[in-house]
């Protein structure tokens, strides 16, 4: 056979891009990270039975298809004003609380975690998954593959062994579960809390027990004060699947609490001429720029945020571990980037709380979890705390309930201006006075960036499948000064 | 006697147009396999949850869409796991490439397959939402199940 060489290149143009833009001085201006779109999904979505929704969302997305199939179930429960069965609703969350385990432990272990235990300097060839393996021992492979891998079984057992899940339907779930699958559920929960709590012992012992690293995480490099979102339950605790979405301002005081139908009030969004992405704000406060403070409408929608939002967690362990986070870092909110690390871990630990609180609930094995839907379908909107932030589904249906009109606000979007803006403060401290540090820029500019975990452009699987970066440095007339790249 | 099991795995989201081709392509490919050690999938998730799919297998073809430096939409490409050895030891978005994927699975002692081809068809248009692909990348979906079936054929597996 034909040998062909073949070369490739990242599966979109401009795909994670940033430019750095420089003043007549030579020091930063502005940075932007500059994200493909994918065009035409409200066309897409129009004219199709809104019950559909919540198995085409999902395939929007190859890395959190749960997050669409629930803000869209939740959001043709309101089309069809429907009430899920207490049953029903619970099962959701032990699929969506599961799913939050898998897909934070990915998070966690595969990206953010080699970065501090190799070290932000260390070649990208040896900060990975395997480098970090090698340094700490095969057995952390194996408790990150075998956990990841029971959460994934229950969201299969309640979701539908299926690519994408599809147990969520208008009204409820398609399927209650019998005690011997509850028994699983609660006894892979146990596990999957003691993984949680291993965890936060690793970051523990190997990112607050080193000075350099605590030090990096409270720098002003990676410090952007900003207005947080993140939704909460009917006592300001921290909730993925259910509640008004709450936000506080950047001293931590709460700015709006709103339901769900009401976000068009809350929320606008910003058009900027060199990217067709949209960058919401908050609507009272306005749009002021790529800007923290708050003067600035700019806000974020991460785990850091939602603990931000919050005044703790639901369940015993994870609210220990977040009065220690705060207690750590200098009370709340806390501004630094990369504490969304620890902030993600502590969600984790949460999420397995509560597949175990949940799965033990005596209600949880009752048939009834769904309610058929009998009024006219018209028009809902369904939100659910995507792992990377807050997510929007907004339906109108006509009297069939074919869809006239789709919005969504998914996760990463709320995160563009802020990540723009810390990529701005990472770069700053590598160029000066047109002298560029170029050795830790890419490493600090990705660390900025990749604490929000962004979902740049929605299906990542197209060969060769990896995170490709180029940073373009201008000058002040905007002609290009340096080009660095990795994975190109 | 252990029979060899063989996976092809289709790969892709199927409303993003041409980057949906290796689905269509195991869709094709089903109805004219008989052998029964030979396992038709299809997955939309990269990363770690490709090791879910392939445990168990002795044998893989992947079909998957991909974008190379001046490449010809419709072109089809016959790859072995080996050519992807440039990507390992890299970050990504969200999850491990394939490579590293393999390797992480291999020193867990998973039981991946030994041998791993690849068949990748050179898109067009994978950022419009559609369930159609481009005309150029429809035209090569049968080139992509030949080229699967003559992989199938030479490792002894049943058409």
């Amino acid at each position: 056979m034909k040998k062909i060489s073949i070369d490739p290149i990242t599966r979109l143009e401009g795909h994670g891009r940033i430019d750095i833009f420089l003043d007549e001085e030579g020091n930063v201006a502005n940075a932007y990270l500059v994200v493909p779109e994918l065009r035409g999904f409200e066309k897409f979505a129009e004219g199709r039975p809104v019950e559909e929704m919540p198995r085409i969302t999902p395939r929007i997305c190859g890395v959190c298809p749960e997050a669409h199939h629930m803000a869209s179930a939740k959001a043709c429960d309101a089309v069809y004003h429907v009430e899920v069965p207490p049953t029903g609703k619970k099962l959701r969350e032990i699929l969506y609380s599961a799913f939050y385990v898998a897909d934070h432990t990915v998070h966690f272990y595969i990206l953010a975690a080699p970065d501090f235990v190799l070290g932000p300097d260390a070649p990208p060839a040896e900060r990975n998954i395997l480098g970090l393996i090698h340094k700490v021992g095969l057995e952390i492979g194996g408790k990150v593959i075998s956990s990841r891998g029971k959460a994934m079984d229950i969201v299969g057992m309640l979701g539908g062994k299926t690519i994408h899940p599809v147990g969520a339907l208008p009204g409820g779930v398609s399927k209650a579960i019998d005690e011997e699958e509850r028994a699983q559920i609660e006894e892979w929960g146990h596990a999957l809390i003691e993984f949680g709590q291993f965890g936060l012992q690793l970051f523990h012992d190997v990112v607050l027990a080193n000075k350099t690293y605590l030090d990096m995480i409270l720098s002003d490099t990676f410090t952007t004060p900003m207005y947080y979102m993140g939704l909460v339950d009917e006592n300001n605790k921290v909730n993925f699947y259910d509640g008004k979405v709450r936000v506080v301002d950047p001293e931590g005081n709460e700015f709006v609490k709103y339901a769900p139908e009401e976000y068009l009030d809350v929320i606008a969004e910003h058009v900027e001429p060199w990217t067709y992405l949209k960058f919401p704000y908050l609507k009272k406060v306005g749009w002021k720029g790529f800007v923290t403070g708050k003067d600035s409408g700019v806000y974020q929608a991460t785990p850091l945020s939602r603990l931000n939002a919050a005044d703790g967690m639901a369940t015993p362990l994870a609210q220990e571990a977040y009065e220690h986070f705060y207690d750590t870092m200098g009370g709340k909110p806390v501004h630094g980037t990369l504490a969304t690390h620890w902030a993600r871990l502590i969600e984790l630990l949460y999420a397995a709380e509560h597949i175990v609180e949940l799965a033990t609930d005596p209600d949880i094995t009752n048939p009834h979890v769904r309610n058929i839907p009998t009024e006219t379908p018209d028009e809902g909107v369904g939100i659910v705390e995507a792992p990377r932030g807050t997510l929007t589904h907004h339906y109108i249906t006509d009297e069939k309930g074919i869809v006239q009109k789709c919005n969504l606000i998914v996760g990463t979007t709320n995160n563009y201006a802020p990540m723009s803006i810390s990529i701005k403060k990472a770069a700053q401290a590598f160029i000066k006075k047109g002298q560029i540090i170029s050795e830790g820029l890419l490493n600090r500019v990705e660390m900025a960036f990749r604490s929000y975990d962004p979902c740049l452009g929605c299906a990542t699987h197209t060969l060769p499948g990896q995170m490709p970066l180029e940073v373009i440095i201008r000058d002040c007339e905007g002609d290009e000064i340096e080009r660095l790249s990795w994975n190109m | 006697m252990h029979l060899v099991k063989t996976l092809v795995l289709g790969l892709g989201n199927p409303i993003l147009m041409d980057d949906g081709v290796g689905l269509k392509v195991v869709r094709a490919l089903k109805p004219r396999v008989v052998d029964p050690q030979v396992t038709f999938h299809e997955s939309s998730r990269g990363g770690l949850n490709l090791l879910d799919v392939l445990v168990g297998y002795d044998r893989a073809i992947i079909v998957d869409a991909i974008q190379t430096r001046d490449g010809t939409a419709g072109d089809v490409y016959h790859l072995k796991s080996d050519d992807f050895e440039s990507c390992l030891h890299v970050s990504c978005v969200h999850d491990v490439d394939f490579a590293t994927t393999l390797e992480l699975g291999r020193k867990m002692g998973l039981q991946l397959p030994r041998d791993i081809a690849i068949v990748a068809v050179e898109v067009q248009d994978v950022t419009t939402f559609g369930e159609e692909c481009t005309p150029v990348v429809q035209l090569a979906i049968s080139t992509a199940v030949d080229m699967v079936l003559q992989e199938l054929e030479s490792v002894g597996c049943a058409g």
